[in-house]
């Protein structure tokens, strides 16, 4: 199959890493795979034989590669249907989901299979993407969106086939927990812990889309129609971030036995607050963790942990890379049916 | 919801499915029954069940059809399942509003503040309540917070 990745900032680097190493083991699965085009925001590379990717990863901008198009989109190599498999990578953006939306949109309609760690289109359009994807009988997989390297989407869709999912709630954003948990441990403020995950890289210098709870909220969104069957939309999401808490407040929390986190749920509504949660709670996990507690009406509680953001997030990617190369020339993709 | 009942049946054959009748009759579903046929009293057995009925009111048929029969209901009460929460509030001007929250059922048995000379006030509320007006103090507070400008943190599954 031929992939064509359309973004190369962090995670279409990273990903282009992974496939330099793993390329061995994907071409086990499928002989002819091939990296055919890579697209960033100001031109592309295609070469229909294969790009070679020990090139690509001796540069850091894909402008330095010599077969560079400067000028050429993404729009222009989904139109000629040069590739089966695309991985749609560029920033995320709620508002209009562009230039993701369009690009998804395009690929499905074209039978091309769609895996996507960009959460803009999907908490914009899930419903029509998945009947676009059903429709052309190819695959949107989405694992990197919510909860990065955390198998939850995999997971319902392989494990629980036959479980109802009647609750959900988790920590779904690494900066908040890493602020939340330096203010629980080093007791300092959340100026301070702020400013420490700043300069660490963990939060962005415009930290709002984080601590005011709106990344939270639209992996929540995502969890919710993708999980549960509902029709969410952001705006139907309760959302209170974290810049109104204190370090008294955490210490108070504290000697009672609970710690402060910032909690996605999906109840009878969909909730993004800070909550009190015990201690010993499995989901009270530390740092720039993650972990999802799903209840289901058989199989009662499961809890995921482990990274929500950066590299990690490749591994979701690559699992969907395989699951589609795995399933090449079987029966049609369909979306996964909910109980 | 759990009713606790305690019967006092004379101690002749047949009584005890004699006053199972309108219990069963109401829905009422047996969790527990001891018949304590060794201490009679005056010629009465002591019966003492916990029952769950469909509603209050199948329990108040239960009871009168009871009386209807002669069979005399030495105590019938509900059971309270209460839970303990915990909530944090920061930032809360009015303390008293807290204090004289009057929420039926809702008991205030613990109150630990925090006054920083910089930051706002933050508040450890822990309070005992039936599970059924959960979701009414949750409210309550929630407002209050918003009216103070304050931030609620309420128990993860509150």
């Amino acid at each position: 199959m031929r992939l064509l990745i359309v973004g190369f900032g962090f995670i279409g680097r990273e990903l282009v890493k992974a496939l330099r190493d793993k390329m061995s083991f994907l071409r086990s699965i499928d002989r002819d795979f091939k990296v055919v085009g890579i697209v960033d925001s100001k031109g592309y590379l295609y070469n229909g034989k294969g790009i070679d990717i020990d090139d690509l990863n001796k540069i850091t901008r894909l402008s330095e590669h010599r077969d560079y198009k400067l000028g050429g989109t993404a729009l222009d190599l989904l139109g000629q249907n040069l590739c089966d498999i695309m991985v749609e990578a560029t920033p995320t953006n709620i508002k209009d989901g562009e230039p993701g939306l369009t690009h998804i949109r395009l690929a499905l309609s074209r039978g091309i299979h769609v895996i996507t760690p960009n959460k803009g289109p999907l908490v914009l359009a899930f419903r029509e993407l998945m009947n676009l994807a059903e429709r052309n009988e190819c695959a949107l997989l989405y694992e990197g969106a919510v909860a990065g390297a955390i198998p939850v989407f995999s997971l319902v869709r392989e494990c629980l086939q036959g479980d109802k999912i009647v609750r959900l709630s988790g920590i779904l954003n690494g900066t908040t927990n890493y602020i939340l948990s330096r203010m629980f441990f080093e007791e300092i403020s959340f100026e301070i812990a702020l400013k420490e995950a700043q300069e660490k890289g963990i939060a962005e210098r415009d930290p709002s889309y984080d601590i005011d709870g709106i990344d939270a909220a639209c992996k929540l969104v995502i969890l919710a129609n993708a999980l549960m069957g509902r029709e969410a939309r952001l705006n139907d999401v309760r959302i209170v971030g974290i810049r109104g808490i204190t370090q008294e407040a955490i210490s108070l929390a504290k000697r009672a036995n609970y710690a402060i986190k910032l909690i996605g749920t999906i109840d009878r509504g969909l909730e993004v607050a800070p909550k009190l949660v015990p201690i010993n709670h499995p989901i009270c996990v530390h740092g720039t963790l993650n972990a999802i507690h799903i209840e289901t009406d058989l199989a009662r509680e499961i809890t995921l942990v482990g990274y929500g953001a950066g590299k990690e997030t490749i591994s979701a990617i690559l699992n969907d890379l395989i699951t589609v190369l795995r399933k090449r020339g079987m029966s049609k993709f369909s979306s996964p049916k909910i109980v | 919801m759990k009713f606790d009942m305690t019967l006092a049946l004379a101690d002749k054959p047949g009584q005890l499915l004699r006053a199972l009748e309108p219990i069963a009759k109401n829905g009422g579903n047996i969790i527990s029954i001891i018949h304590e046929r060794d201490k009679p009293v005056e010629g009465y057995v002591p019966v003492s069940l916990v029952v769950d009925f469909p509603s209050r009111q199948n329990f108040r048929n239960a009871i009168n059809e009871l009386k209807n029969l002669g069979i005399a209901v030495i105590k019938s009460e509900e059971v309270v399942e209460k839970v303990r929460l915990t909530f944090i509030l920061i930032g809360i001007t009015d303390l008293k509003k807290i204090i004289e929250s009057r929420i039926e059922g809702v008991e205030i048995i613990g109150l630990e503040i925090l006054t920083p000379s910089l930051n706002k006030v933050s508040i450890k509320l822990d309070v005992e309540t039936h599970a059924e007006a959960v979701n009414i103090l949750v409210d309550h507070l929630r407002r209050l917070a918003e009216d103070q400008n304050a931030l609620l943190i309420a128990p993860i599954y509150a």
